[in-house]
């Protein structure tokens, strides 16, 4: 091991510089009049959490967690996500005020730290959960709110993908012949391994025309603009996919109506490592950046392992990936600068005073102090000289 | 048509993965010009392929840099990178497998692998309920046993004679190995058309 320079920060750590900065604030702020318009009250939890409770429950694998040791022997975890902490909230609490709930984030959140660059140990989020409806309203609230979001951001070329984890958990169960099978395809399915999965269906011994239909599945199922291409893959017979069935078209009709048809697609392979996403889950797209920039789901299982059974969705966003995709550069506001020498303090003062008053933002610099003027200039919009002898004194 | 930017593998995969894209119908010149540049431009079919090592196309493809890409099994199975495993294009078959002196058995107290597999070796013995301890190297792995580094190798073996030439015995066979073609998974959704249009071509033809 190298020693530590005096300039470096933990591995996967990231500083905002000023300008950086100021792009993530705007989006915050972007965010927070945007879903404060749409009924959502803003909440902020610790950033340390149990890893009994939300560590364990969350969506992030065990491998992935930021782990620490407290004073007592107990393993804390940095916050992985958002949802589990406010599900904890949520349901220890809030749900017997009011129900539906409907709560937003903007925070930093954890992951174990990784050599490679782009993975970075902290980033921040934003995002809403809807706790307390199970309704095909409140899935397709989320979809609509995410898309729109993404527009508000100044985001044009973005896609989202629809899926359905029960529905698929149903049509597997049927295809295979046990459960083992159904988690190993679905293993294979959350990485895409289309290769894997169609070697996995031929060691499951199984008649051609059943392959046949499997391997179907996965080539046809994946990438349908219309909810009617999938009707194939469904049993008629089988009451609870007929339902599902239904719930996704009339997700997709919802979805049509509020003009997200040209922006959707459906993938019924869609899937999660969490088996808690129970229902509609989707994926949002955005070109400039290799990786996804949100997603979110139904996740009623996630309430039951805080043993409630109400029904739950949301979505979040990743602010470091947005900023990524995000084009518009940030304009320069309006900046004045008053140079001062040591007679002119208190005119200074007061100019600035009757500057900032105006909202003008100004800075006040003792001139004696600065070696490299024009360097410093370049950094103002406006220079107020308060020179002895130069005349300009006011 | 969105242009598409396809990572190759330098070397004998490139030319095998070439000329099954020819065969898929993609208009192609039969030559190359100039084999040291590392990004060749096809204006005709909006292809642009970038030209990397074989260990490093994963890295371009999960990062976006490139849409879609070639890569070893092999080298998908030691990286566990988050890309799209689309199509097995059965070129450059071979296998990992794991050799050592003739006759003899692992180390009773520190058994010692060889091999420029890390990930897939400690998994491989994992599996099989041994713990050994892995050391990495970058190439002539078959060295290690031969003067005492290691006890056995993991190694790709594509005809077995390196091996034999050295003296080696293959011990276990761990898993086939063929190039696959992955994606990007923002690639496969904002160019799912041209991505599962090659795809379906390029299955097609190999059939």
């Amino acid at each position: 091991m190298t020693p530590i320079r005096k300039f470096e920060k933990p591995l996967g750590m990231r500083d905002s510089f000023p300008l950086i900065n100021e792009k993530k604030e705007k989006v915050r702020g972007i965010g927070r009049r945007f879903f404060q318009l749409r009924g959502f009250d803003f909440i902020k939890t610790p950033t340390v959490e149990y890893y009994e409770t939300v560590g364990k429950a969350s969506a992030i694998p065990d491998s992935s967690l930021f782990k620490l040791v407290d004073r007592q022997g107990e393993t804390l975890v940095l916050r992985p996500d958002m949802t589990t902490p406010i599900v904890r909230v949520a349901t220890s609490k809030l749900l017997k005020e009011q129900i539906p709930l409907r709560l937003a984030y903007f925070a930093n959140v954890f992951r174990a730290q990784e050599h490679e660059g782009g993975r970075p140990a902290e980033f921040e989020q934003m995002g809403v959960e809807l706790i307390g409806d199970d309704s095909v309203f409140a899935d397709a609230e989320m979809i609509i709110t995410a898309s729109e979001l993404v527009q508000e951001l100044g985001i044009n070329s973005y896609r989202l993908t629809v899926g359905h984890a029960g529905l698929l958990q149903s049509i597997l169960t049927q295809l295979t012949q046990s459960d083992q099978q159904v988690s190993e395809l679905r293993k294979l399915l959350v990485e895409k391994n289309m290769v894997g999965f169609e070697e996995a269906v031929r060691t499951f011994g199984l008649s051609n025309e059943e392959e046949q239909r499997f391997i179907e599945f996965i080539g046809q199922a994946s990438n349908v603009q219309s909810i009617q291409q999938l009707r194939p893959f469904i049993d008629e017979t089988n009451d609870s996919q007929v339902t599902m069935y239904s719930y996704l078209s009339e997700l997709s009709s919802l979805l049509e109506n509020a003009g997200l048809a040209k922006l959707v697609t459906y993938d019924l392979t869609l899937t999660s490592e969490m088996s808690y996403y129970t229902g509609m889950l989707f994926e949002v797209f955005a070109s400039g950046s290799g990786f996804a920039i949100g997603n979110g789901g139904r996740y009623d299982g996630l309430l039951q392992e805080f043993n409630s059974d109400v029904g739950a969705t949301g979505f979040g966003l990743r602010v470091d990936r947005l900023l990524e995709v995000m084009t518009t550069t940030m304009n320069r506001e309006p900046h004045t600068l008053i140079f001062f020498d040591s007679a002119n303090y208190v005119n200074a003062v007061h100019k600035a005073k009757k500057l900032r008053n105006q909202g003008i933002r100004t800075t006040i610099q003792f001139i004696g102090n600065v070696e490299d003027k024009e360097a410093f200039l370049a950094n103002f919009t406006d220079v107020v000289w308060l020179i002895e002898g130069d005349g300009n004194n006011e | 048509m969105s242009e598409l930017t396809i990572a190759m593998p330098k070397g004998r995969i490139f030319e095998e993965a070439y000329v099954l894209l020819q065969k898929a119908g993609f208009q192609l010149p039969d030559d190359l010009e100039d084999s040291r540049k590392l990004i060749v431009e096809v204006p005709d079919e909006r292809i642009r392929f970038i030209l990397a090592k074989p260990m490093d196309v994963p890295v371009y493809v999960e990062h976006g840099v490139a849409d879609i890409g070639i890569a070893g099994k092999d080298v998908l199975l030691e990286q566990k990178r988050s890309v799209h495993e689309l199509l097995d294009l059965k070129i450059s078959q071979c296998y990992i497998a794991s050799a050592g002196l003739p006759n003899t058995i692992m180390n009773d107290i520190a058994p010692r692998v060889a091999t420029k597999y890390p990930e897939i070796a400690s998994n491989f013995y994992k599996e099989k309920g041994e713990q050994v301890e892995i050391i990495g190297l970058n190439g002539s792995i078959e060295l290690a046993p031969m003067i005492g580094l290691a006890d056995r190798i993991v190694d790709i073996v594509s005809t077995g004679r390196t091996l034999k030439e050295n003296g080696l015995v293959e011990y276990e066979h761990i898993v086939d190995v063929t190039s696959r073609l992955i994606a990007n998974p923002v690639s496969y959704r904002l160019k799912s058309e041209r991505i599962r249009d090659m795809v379906k071509r390029l299955k097609d033809s190999m059939e």
